[in-house]
């Protein structure tokens, strides 16, 4: 089922926690919500179940406008961050609960919730904890089970909110795995809200950014990667450094570096930010004379196949960070406190009167 | 696993298991069990054929009948209403919910009498809500329902009180979650909502009983006093005291102790069976 959020606006108070959103889902996409606290991604979430209502706009599944429906009708399957499992049930009653509650006509027999309860069980792979209490179950099983129940009713569109926010680390990337490839197995079209850049880079098809009300970004994981459309977004999808520099016939001048930027080659003389990844800064021991910034290593994590280096640049005093291969680590033979000239590979230019961070 | 049964004392960080226990014990034995027990040693002076006599007796049983009756039906009553207040007070915001919530301990404040005294005012058949249930041929004051409404007037505040704390800390997602699986309102009212309330439901009851088992101050004047219609048991006890007929009336109330006793107990087996489903292993 496609979902399509019209101009939607929502106000708590005098707090606008959401600003005009538009917003089209396809059927069968997994799409990821993401921003900071306080973005209005959760919201968004609530409004398209019904569990919260907008000031304006409209919720449309499949052409049918759903704005006045209630939760109930509506269909949608929820999963919340704290699993909000009915604790006074067994596990099997939870999942069996969405069946249970339907009017007598439309009920299946008890042998048939019976088994499509048995079938969620082995589909969570915990087919043997029927009987247990949510109290008895760790925090990764409570919320496959809590996905379980939300699937039990066969909804036309899954609404997850931070549904791994509260679990450790390992146990959070095992699940986000095994539900992009629940969702490859059952294509039902899905939304979930995160926090974490990563999980939503890694899980989604197609990612939504959000800040302050406002949708700053849509696009799949590689786009919104590669291309980010603003400083907001740059920095929200991983580490980045900043460059602070002036536009100056056609190049950028950083310290005493000089860079090719056709995109903003018309507008001379003006401040300018260019953003940087830290895998796209270039680290050599020597000033090769092509004007490399100057900087002293302050601090290097050699863990795994990418080493991490802290920097401080020697001219304006900055902290950049940057990412070599362990290949190159040794090749270089770096060490803390160490003077290096540094360039970034590759970048983006930003005029901060058009964005403020 | 018996060896599980068999450990009283749990390990825990904080010392002193035996001072308190034992202060615990103390306390216990001087202010309930050292003054109960006398009711029992007082009973037994008589010999057991007079004590079978007395409590046996058809006015006695009568008042055993009556008491718990109607304490029982106030309870029930409470029950229904307390989860309703503590419902709208926790759930909904008006004006002057502060003040609401104020008002539900003052029958806990008010004298038993003063309460007695004002409500057979209002109930008897010349009062201003007698007056509207007279000529329907329903008389409140002086019949067992207006010791039931004394009574529901006595331990109205312990549902409430019990209840509202529970609501207050309970988990709204566990609705929302509800609603979205399909429930109706109603459904996760009582599917959801009630069986979470359920062992504060049991504790509010089982209070709301003790205390109108023993009330005897606002019952005094409200149902009359007639034996065998609308005496109550505290009553009788004392009417046996102003016969100086100390040992009978100490029998009469052992049998009450007992039976109070009994159903208390199953009321609180029955509040750990309600807490537990969710946390047995």
């Amino acid at each position: 089922m496609s979902i399509e959020v019209t101009n939607v606006n929502k106000a708590f108070g005098s707090f606008k926690a959401l600003n005009h959103i538009d917003l089209k889902i396809s059927t069968g996409e997994l799409v990821a919500l993401l921003g900071p606290s306080g973005s209005g991604k959760t919201t968004l979430l609530r409004i398209i179940a019904g569990l919260e209502t907008a000031d304006a706009g409209s919720i449309i599944f499949d052409g049918e406008d759903n704005t006045e429906k209630s939760t109930q009708d509506r269909k949608v399957g929820f999963v919340f961050q704290h699993y909000a499992l009915f604790r006074h049930m067994t596990v099997f009653e939870n999942i069996a609960f969405g069946l249970k509650v339907r009017p007598s006509k439309l009920r299946p027999s008890k042998e048939a919730i019976n088994g499509k309860v048995r079938e969620l069980l082995s589909l969570v792979k915990m087919e043997e904890l029927a009987q247990r209490y949510p109290a008895q179950l760790s925090g990764g099983q409570r919320q496959r089970i809590a996905l379980a129940r939300a699937l039990a009713v066969e909804p036309k569109v899954l609404l997850l909110d931070e549904p791994f926010g509260a679990l450790d680390a390992k146990v959070r990337k095992d699940l986000r795995r095994w539900l992009r490839k629940l969702h490859d197995e059952y294509p039902i079209t899905s939304v979930f809200v995160t926090h974490d850049q990563e999980e939503a880079l890694d899980v989604a098809d197609r990612i939504v950014i959000l800040n302050q009300g406002k949708i700053e970004q849509m696009g799949t994981p590689e786009e919104v990667y590669d291309n980010p459309v603003n400083p907001f977004v740059y920095n929200f999808l991983g580490n980045v450094n900043l460059f602070h520099g002036r536009v100056h016939n056609g190049k950028v001048e950083i310290g005493s570096l000089k860079l090719d930027i056709p995109e903003h080659a018309k507008k001379d003389n003006k401040e300018i930010v260019s953003y940087s990844r830290p895998h796209d800064i270039e680290i050599s021991v020597e000033d090769e004379g092509k004007g490399f910034i100057p900087a002293e290593i302050l601090f290097i994590r050699a863990l795994g196949p990418v080493v991490n280096l802290e920097l401080k640049r020697t001219d304006s005093g900055d902290y950049l960070e940057a990412e070599i291969s362990k290949e190159r680590f040794k090749e270089l033979e770096l060490h803390e406190k160490q003077k290096v000239y540094l360039r970034p590979k590759d970048f983006r230019v930003f005029i901060p009167e058009d964005y403020v961070i | 696993m018996p060896s599980k049964l068999l450990k009283i004392r749990q390990h825990s960080v904080i010392p002193g298991f035996g001072i308190t226990m034992g202060f615990s014990l103390l306390y216990l034995s001087l202010m309930v069990l050292i003054p109960v027990s006398m009711v029992f040693l007082n009973s037994s002076s008589i010999g057991m054929t007079a004590f079978w006599e007395t409590v046996s007796s058809e006015r006695v049983l009568a008042s055993l009948k009556i008491s718990f009756a109607t304490s029982f039906a106030a309870a029930a009553i409470n029950v229904i209403f307390g989860v309703l207040f503590a419902w709208v007070l926790v759930r909904y915001s008006f004006p002057g919910r502060k003040l609401i919530d104020g008002l539900i301990d003052l029958p806990f404040a008010l004298p038993t009498a003063v309460a007695g005294i004002s409500l057979t005012t209002l109930y008897a058949e010349n009062g201003w809500i007698g007056k509207v249930f007279a000529p329907l041929g329903i008389k409140i004051a002086y019949t067992p329902l207006g010791i039931i409404i004394a009574l529901i007037f006595i331990s109205f505040p312990f549902v409430v009180r019990t209840v509202q704390p529970v609501l207050e800390s309970m988990d709204i997602e566990a609705e929302e979650a509800a609603s979205c699986l399909g429930a109706s309102k109603l459904q996760t009212f009582y599917k959801v909502i009630l069986p979470t309330l359920l062992p504060a439901i049991i504790t509010g009851f089982a209070l709301a009983f003790a205390r109108a088992l023993g009330e005897y101050g606002s019952v005094v004047f409200i149902s009359g006093n007639m034996p065998m219609y609308t005496e109550i048991t505290p009553l009788l006890i004392r009417a046996k005291l102003e016969q100086y007929d100390y040992a009978g009336a100490t029998a009469i109330a052992a049998v009450m102790l007992v039976i109070s006793f009994t159903m208390l107990l199953f009321i609180n087996v029955l509040q750990w069976w309600a807490g537990n489903r969710d946390r047995s292993v």
